[in-house]
């Protein structure tokens, strides 16, 4: 019976829910879903992180390669963000090029690593106009369940953290440059945002890290990205129903909390990886 | 651009939205209908970044793209130079959600109406005039709509001033870049989104502004439409 | 009693209004045991919606009355959204089976069976080829079904309606225009038919046939309604002044 309520109608289903104060999954309307983080992932790349958060589920890897500094940032490397919504995440998207989704959030993801400046891209020249390092950040879905871009955030952020970069030197007499692969150190993470989804129902009710269905079923949706200073990055709202102050203040309310929460996980698995080794 | 200005422009009447209580923005200049070919069309100015905006439907839809209950609305975004990159198709992206929360579609199942903004030239603001571009296109057009929305772009400068409807010097020089959607009914935020990193209480000092703000372009659509209508009265 | 409404409503009668505006109904919570009468409530137009206790408007343009309790907003547009009992010009864009595919600028082609002429019958069937200009009227238009035209009225006659257009003129204005020229007391087609005989047929999604006794003539005369969408009132009587004195 609810399994035929839900395939026929299933904004009522939904709502039926929200009117309990709870969501079909059990959750309460500002509860996230269980994350897991998982660091050192893929042992190729320079650091690397995978993120579970409820179903949706994130692998982030990050190459380091040398290269030339632009001509108008001479004294600046820089960072290249990349999303990959493949097939295989969902029926919903079909391969070849990026579709609509899979670049909005890589441009989300560029617009964050500038905003809040997690990286000094200073930091990653070596020498200045001649040589820097550039970053790629490649992340997968893997498991596409609603709110990537908590988890894209995640997993972009705690692998970062774990990249360790050769030290690399300049000769001076032929110019070309050396890399020392046995004296390798952590890249300097200056901010630490974290980012927390919320989705509208029927322009009112407001929950937290919606799955794929409630996104799809949400009237509008709301990204709050903030960092441990309680500095906001981002405050990404596409669109949809109107929201009014009170309700965004909410929203920032709940980031405020979220933040710590992840900031503690993230330690902890770097902790834990550590004693392990 | 400017010779377009000046031709369009000069019996329409521009329009000076300047400090009363401090908010103040640059002259806005709009024109409806001026395109023959498109269902509705307006050009918007502010300062000197000037969007041209032209609307079609409802027409018929590809069978690939149709939804049953609704329309489709597509909105294109065409940079002064060169294609649309990622930045206009996100740009695209927050226009398209905030139109179709404007617009009544369920009035017009299975057809397509598309949006397209032809940037004329960036001199700052420019998400904020590509949405008031576009809400005076599709009034043109004749849609039905719940409500008007508005764009507002704030610049947070270095010293922490608030600067509405910033040039684009002024956006270079700014640490935070925040642009909004306000609503004409409840002056509520529909869509929000932000360059740089700045405090809780200065995105409360912005939205508030943008508030302020909306309330005079929102004045100036009124005056453009009842310009426009005067004609045939 | 919506009376509040009504006053409010009526003194903004001839003003522009823009979609999101909206009028508040008197609290109608005190019921009038002695009034058996019931609360008068408007009657919506196009342009405007009624939702619970609200009137709201979606479209802009000119707010008009007409008594006792219709409202409507006067918008002008281009593009035709097919409304029932309305009269218009198609174009005939492909034959199939029992039914003709016309073009009406709508959003989707609109069907008119072969029956729906004057005198068809299985047997006889009405010579109307692809292309032609058919003069029709709506009898099923909504927004979830597709449109149909028929070219007969409620007693199967024609009256006016059906194939039309050797050596005249298609040309396309604004809806508005188009419901001034077919408003009871028109100052345009007054104006017209001070300059020289025509024919005219006027369909309500922005079409209008010309056709005058000589080919210049209906040119003038079309290029005479294409203008007549931007320009005022004496600016319009201005230039068919001119045209008397200089064409005549």
């Amino acid at each position: 019976m609810a399994a035929g309520f839900k395939t026929a109608e299933p904004l009522e289903y939904h709502r039926s829910f929200l009117k309990e104060n709870c969501r079909p999954d059990g959750r309460e309307l500002s509860e996230f879903r269980s994350t897991t983080l998982n660091i050192g992932s893929i042992s190729t790349a320079d650091g690397s992180a995978l993120v579970k958060l409820g179903n949706t589920t994130i692998i982030c890897g990050i190459k380091a390669e040398l290269t030339n500094p632009t001509v108008d940032a001479p004294g600046k490397g820089y960072i290249v963000p990349n999303v990959d919504l493949p097939p295989l995440c969902s029926s919903r998207f079909r391969p070849g090029p990026p579709g609509e989704q899979a670049q909005a959030a890589s441009q989300f993801i560029a617009d964050i690593i500038e905003s809040s400046e997690v990286i000094k891209k200073e930091d990653l020249c070596i020498g200045r106009g001649k040589l820097c390092w550039v970053l790629y950040c490649d992340i997968m879905c893997l498991d596409y369940d609603g709110n990537i871009l908590d988890a894209c955030v995640v997993a972009l952020l705690a692998a970062l953290k774990t990249t360790q970069l050769p030290e690399v030197t300049i000769n001076k007499e032929t110019s070309a440059p050396e890399v020392n692969f046995e004296k390798k150190h952590k890249l300097n993470i200056h901010r630490h945002p974290v980012s927390v989804s919320f989705c509208i129902f029927d322009d009112s009710i407001l929950i937290v890290d919606p799955t794929a269905e409630e996104e799809s079923l949400s009237t509008a949706r709301l990204t709050v990205v903030m960092d441990e200073e309680d500095q906001l990055c981002s405050l990404h709202k596409p669109g949809g129903t109107p929201l009014s102050g009170e309700k965004l203040q909410e929203c920032i309310k709940r980031a405020t909390a979220r933040k710590g929460e992840i900031h503690k996980l993230i330690e902890k698995v770097i902790k834990s990886m550590k004693t392990a080794q | 651009v400017s010779f377009l200005r000046r031709s369009k422009f000069e019996e329409g009447g521009m329009m000076e939205v300047s400090a009363s209580n401090n908010v103040s923005l640059r002259e806005f200049g709009c024109e409806q209908n001026l395109l023959s070919r498109p269902d509705g069309s307006a050009s918007f100015v502010q300062g000197d970044t000037s969007v041209m905006a032209g609307v079609y439907g409802p027409a018929e839809v590809k069978v690939s793209k149709e939804i049953y209950d609704r329309a489709t609305l597509e909105v294109l975004l065409q940079p002064k130079v060169g294609p649309a990159g990622v930045r206009e198709q996100s740009q695209e992206q927050c226009v398209r959600e905030t139109c179709e929360a404007a617009l009544l579609l369920s009035l017009h199942p299975r057809s397509s109406l598309t949006l397209i903004l032809q940037v004329l030239h960036d001199d700052g603001s420019l998400l904020s005039c590509c949405l008031n571009a576009a809400c005076m296109a599709l009034m043109d057009a004749g849609l039905s709509m719940s409500c008007l929305f508005c764009g507002v772009t704030c610049a947070i400068g270095a010293d922490g001033d608030i600067i509405a409807d910033p040039t684009a010097a002024q956006e270079k020089e700014s640490r935070a870049l925040m642009t909004f959607a306000i609503d004409s009914t409840e002056r509520r935020v529909m869509m929000s989104s932000t360059k740089g990193s700045f405090s809780v209480q200065e995105l409360q000092e912005c939205v508030a502004v943008s508030q302020k703000a909306s309330e005079k372009v929102f004045q100036f659509y009124r005056d453009s439409v009842r310009r426009r209508y005067s004609k045939n009265l | 009693l919506a009376s509040g409404m009504f006053s409010s409503l009526k003194e903004k009668i001839g003003e522009v209004l823009l979609p999101g505006d909206e009028f508040v109904f008197e609290s109608e919570d005190t019921i009038f045991l002695t009034d058996n009468v019931k609360p008068e409530r408007p009657v919506c137009g196009p342009g405007l919606r009624q939702s619970g206790n609200r009137l709201v408007v979606s479209k802009s343009g000119v707010l008009r009355h007409k008594p006792p309790h219709t409202f409507w907003m006067d918008s002008q547009q281009w593009r035709y959204v097919p409304a029932k009992a309305e009269t218009v010009i198609g174009i005939v864009t492909s034959k199939s089976g029992d039914i003709f595919k016309v073009d009406v600028g709508g959003s989707e082609q609109a069907s008119l069976s072969y029956l729906a002429f004057e005198g068809a019958t299985k047997r006889n069937r009405p010579n109307v080829q692809v292309g032609d200009l058919v003069f029709a009227q709506f009898t099923v238009a909504n927004k979830d079904m597709e449109p149909e035209l028929v070219c007969i009225d409620g007693s199967g006659r024609a009256n006016g309606m059906g194939v039309f257009g050797g050596g005249g003129l298609l040309l396309k204005v604004s809806l508005g225009l188009v419901r001034r020229l077919l408003a009871p007391q028109s100052d345009i087609r007054s104006d017209l038919e001070q300059l020289f005989p025509c024919e005219l047929v006027v369909g309500m999604n922005g079409r209008i046939w010309v056709r005058a006794s000589t080919i210049q003539q209906t040119l003038i005369i079309s290029n005479l309604l294409q203008s007549c969408d931007t320009l005022t009132a004496p600016q319009r009587r201005e230039q068919f002044r001119k045209l008397q004195k200089g064409g005549l």
